[in-house]
């Protein structure tokens, strides 16, 4: 097994290599630079003497008059010493722009992911049990339906009739803090934040609702419809541990594969959410530099979420070989 | 699928289809600007304006000091270095609160007058302009404001290594700047400008003493400015706020408000949400939000609604160099097919005025007799026909040598006005014959294509300054590569551009522009659509909000003391 891991990590660094390398050039060969960003559309769409002259100069600044080739080059030397470089638009250091960023994105997509699986598994679960009843039929529909009505949709009617104004004053509707937040005591803070986030988490969550309980529900059913849980109920154990012990456990398996795109969706963050509510995320910050064409920003983004889906793909399969003794990596890869 | 539950769809698209429309409005500019002196004038408003409420009844009181100001931004500054930005949300912020320049444009009449400098020589030849600076301006860290300062930030917007290409692009014609002692700074032209002292006068200055140390680009000052102007920064919360507060030792007539506060809220429909629970006290209105959003009496009892119109205007460009628009009968044709006044009135629910020519409405050189080509579709066809452009296969399309009118109009893909527009114009132009695709695109591929030519038609709207030159946008210099895309050439505006350029008599200008005016009327390059209206909702609590032709001016504005929410604390 410790080969196994060995190996796999091994391949995930010409993977990495590999993605990096065309995401580079996508970027870079996409129409539009950063360099007319700058100069605006007036002056972006000048050619006189002077003005190209200013223009080679501030490609010059970004290591733009380069050929993509040895841009590319630079960009891994750097990025093995974890170097991200500096960011275009303000000329910060990438890595602090993500850093400062970061915590917000996780923070939400945790809670919501967590609230996610707690939530739809048990749904899932009570579905299956009571398959083709009345109850499994009307939770199918009501969870479709939230799975059709678009996030930023459920987002502004939220804000419209909770947000205050005109109607029910019972959430704040932007941003992450209350005003003067940082003199609350410990306690008060941490409930004004969670108050900030509840319709933001509830915008991130429902729609996945549906999509995670169908699944659990259609594993659970499978297991129970299989040999080992006839047997079980036929040597006499009850319904509920046949459910909760065998059958469950069972059904978990292929959950664990969503587990791999957990990881990389926890940094991913939402751009219309972020956006709706002013948070301040890493969904806004990656969206913003792909309309300004702010390459290392892009690039530093774009390469960890693919360090972290390769991640969360070895991580499934190990877990996979830990808590189902079917399946081994003897004789693999 | 069962019938109730095809129903519930249905209702459910329904919503979606109304909710989003009216979420799609935010795109219209929100900025503040210039305009008349009108902030009784606008219509709906005006009958509220003569009730008593608990705000009026402080009307006549002197100023007072305390309370704060809170805006907000509905995206990030990339920085607060003048030198550096790039965005309207860096000037939103510095702008005459912390950074200051040498001369600013009066409120009232919009001439130059004094800020920085006490005041200025130009030379006879026009080529030198010297400022005289006042001797009694500190930085907000105390050091003295000097001559020093003005060189340094003239020679940082030159220097290769300064990520400052617009600045430039702007202040390319000043051939040197000389401090003569610490007190005179000379600016030297390399050719003459009409525009000259706007231009060398509105340079942003950053303190030397501050920027010198490290490299300027990614300087700590840049996300902490230290100014001269009457307001201090405090703190910039990544995503959050900007808070800025009184200097306290600020040179000149210090203002009332204590601090002003600039909130990051990114989604204008939540902003105006803000705005009502009270947490807003002025904000940028869309034109949806001022006819529709807004009208109950209790957000009118809270709040002034101002509208004042920016040096700005919206267009249809054509492309002179593909065979469609070659000739002007077309371009007329084209206009005469746009029906303006219902565009108005049902996209920006009349909040704008219909332009001919590319002044700003509201200055001398706006020619308004000018009378704009009227919707008459019967007169477009003839037009047309007169042109050549007539069916001859039959086909249902207008053709002329072989080639079909087929064309497509290209629009930044976030331009909601522009996208209502290109459908009207669509619809019209079916009519006639003649096909038109909508081509949207992401802004910096429009660009692209605006500077490789490659489109038909397009729509965007330029924003400029109270005074504008021409030249960029119009002179045929600029056709093959410059700013004027459309590929405007006509001999006689030329002459009369470079001539108004090297002017310095204004009244003579504006005959020399009125004659171009009339130029570019014929000619049609483009058809102009409308010069938009600024709406801005205001708190009544402040007093003394003036709507100035280049709208309002906060550091006049005071709240009375029973009205104040935040008292005269500067820190809390």
């Amino acid at each position: 097994m410790r080969t196994y891991i060995l190996k796999r990590l091994l391949l995930l660094l010409p993977t990495l290599f590999g993605i990096t390398l065309i995401t580079f050039f996508i970027i870079q060969l996409a129409p539009g630079s950063p360099v007319q960003g700058k100069l605006g559309l007036e002056e972006g769409v000048r050619a006189e003497e002077i003005t190209k002259e200013i223009m080679e100069q501030t490609k010059k600044l970004y290591g733009l008059d380069k050929p993509i080739h040895v841009r590319y080059g630079i960009w891994v030397k750097q990025i093995v010493t974890l170097d991200f470089g500096n960011s275009f638009k303000d000329h910060r250091p990438v890595i602090d722009k993500i850093a400062e960023r970061l915590p917000v994105t996780m923070t939400l997509s945790v809670i919501s992911i967590f609230l996610t699986y707690m939530i739809s598994i048990p749904i899932g679960i009570f579905a299956a049990v009571k398959r083709g009843t009345v109850t499994d039929r009307a939770m199918t529909f009501v969870l479709f339906v939230l799975y059709s009505v678009p996030s930023f949709w459920m987002a502004i009617v939220l804000i419209y009739f909770l947000g205050g104004g005109d109607h029910f004053d019972v959430f704040p509707i932007y941003g992450l803090h209350s005003q003067g937040a940082e003199s609350f005591p410990f306690f008060k803070r941490a409930l004004d934040f969670l108050w900030h986030i509840a319709l933001p988490v509830f915008c991130l969550t429902y729609a996945d609702l549906a999509a995670l309980s169908r699944f659990q529900r259609g594993s659970l059913l499978e297991v129970l419809r299989a040999d080992f849980v006839r047997t079980a109920i036929a040597k006499g154990l009850s319904g509920r541990v046949v459910l909760l012990k065998h059958a469950l456990r069972n059904s978990l398996i292929s959950i664990v594969t969503i587990l791999a795109s957990i990881l990389p969706a926890m940094i991913g963050g939402s751009v219309i959410i972020e956006s709706i509510f002013s948070i301040p995320g890493l969904g806004k910050l990656g969206f913003e530099s792909i309309l300004s064409r702010d390459y290392p920003v892009i690039m530093a983004i774009s390469t960890i979420s693919a360090f972290l889906t390769l991640i969360g793909i070895l991580v499934s399969d190990i877990i996979y070989v830990l808590i189902d003794p079917r399946i081994s990596f003897e004789g693999r890869v | 699928m069962s019938r109730p539950f095809m129903a519930v769809m249905v209702i459910i698209a329904v919503f979606f289809l109304l909710f989003s429309c009216s979420k799609d409005e935010e795109g219209a500019e929100g900025s503040s600007g210039g305009g008349r002196k009108q902030a009784q004038a606008d219509g709906k408003d005006s009958k509220r304006d003569g009730k008593e409420n608990r705000y009026s009844i402080y009307k006549d009181s002197p100023p007072v000091d305390g309370d704060w100001l809170i805006y907000n931004l509905s995206a990030e500054p990339g920085t607060l270095n003048p030198i550096l930005a790039t965005d309207a949300y860096e000037s939103t912020v510095n702008g005459g609160n912390v950074y200051e320049t040498l001369v600013k444009r009066d409120n009232k009449t919009l001439e130059i007058v004094p800020l920085l400098a006490e005041s200025w020589d130009i030379s006879q030849d026009k080529l030198s302009y010297t400022f005289h600076l006042r001797k009694d301006v500190k930085w907000h860290d105390g050091a003295p404001f000097t001559a020093r300062d003005v060189l340094f930030s003239f020679e940082k917007i030159f220097d290769p290594k300064i990520d400052s290409a617009h600045l430039k692009n702007y202040l390319k014609d000043i051939k040197k700047v000389e401090a003569l002692d610490d007190y005179t700074v000379r600016f030297t032209y390399s050719k003459l400008y009409f525009l000259a002292l706007e231009v060398c006068g509105g340079m942003p200055i950053v303190p030397q003493h501050v920027f010198k140390i490290g490299d300027f680009n990614s300087n700590p000052a840049n996300r902490k400015p230290i100014g001269t102007g009457p307001y201090k920064f405090i703190r910039w919360a990544t995503g959050e706020e900007i808070v800025l507060g009184r200097n306290e030792d600020y040179w000149g007539e210090k203002p009332h408000i204590m601090r002003v506060v600039f909130r990051i809220i990114t989604d204008s429909t939540v902003a105006l949400q803000v705005l009502k629970r009270g947490e807003l006290d002025r904000m940028g209105l869309t034109p949806i939000q001022w006819e529709k959003q807004t009208g109950s009496d209790s957000f009118n009892e809270e709040f002034n609604k101002l509208g004042y119109f920016t040096p700005n205007y919206r267009f249809i460009g054509w492309n002179i160099k593909k065979p469609f628009f070659s000739e002007a009968r077309v371009r007329r044709a084209m206009t005469h097919l746009l029906n303006r006044r219902l565009i108005l009135q049902k996209i920006l629910y009349d909040l704008g005025e219909v332009v001919t020519n590319p002044f700003y409405i509201n200055s001398p050189e706006y020619d308004k007799a000018i009378k704009p080509y009227l919707y008459d579709p019967e007169k477009a066809k003839s037009l047309l026909e007169e042109a050549g452009w007539v069916d001859t296969d039959g086909d249902g399309l207008r053709d002329k040598d072989g080639v079909k009118f087929e064309f497509e109009f290209l629009l930044p893909n976030n331009s909601e006005t522009g996208e209502k527009v290109a459908t009207i114009l669509k619809e019209e132009l079916d009519s006639v014959g003649i096909n038109m695709k909508i081509r949207k695109t992401e802004w910096a591929v429009f660009v692209q294509r605006l500077q490789q030519r490659k489109f038909e038609a397009v729509t965007l709207a330029w924003s400029m300054g109270v005074e504008s030159d021409p030249y960029q946008i119009w002179h045929s210099s600029q056709a093959e590569q410059g700013s004027n895309f459309v590929g405007f050439e006509n001999k006689r505006a030329d002459e009369l551009i470079d001539e108004a350029r090297g002017e310095f008599d204004r009244s003579k200008r504006i005959e020399l522009y009125r004659e171009f005016a009339e130029i570019v009327h014929a000619e049609q390059p483009y058809t102009f659509l409308f010069c938009g209206k600024a709406t801005v909702a205001v708190s009544r609590r402040f007093q003394d909000v003036v709507v100035y032709p280049l709208g309002l001016d906060p550091l006049e504005w005071f709240v009375q003391k029973p009205l104040q929410r935040y008292g005269t604390a500067l820190v809390h």
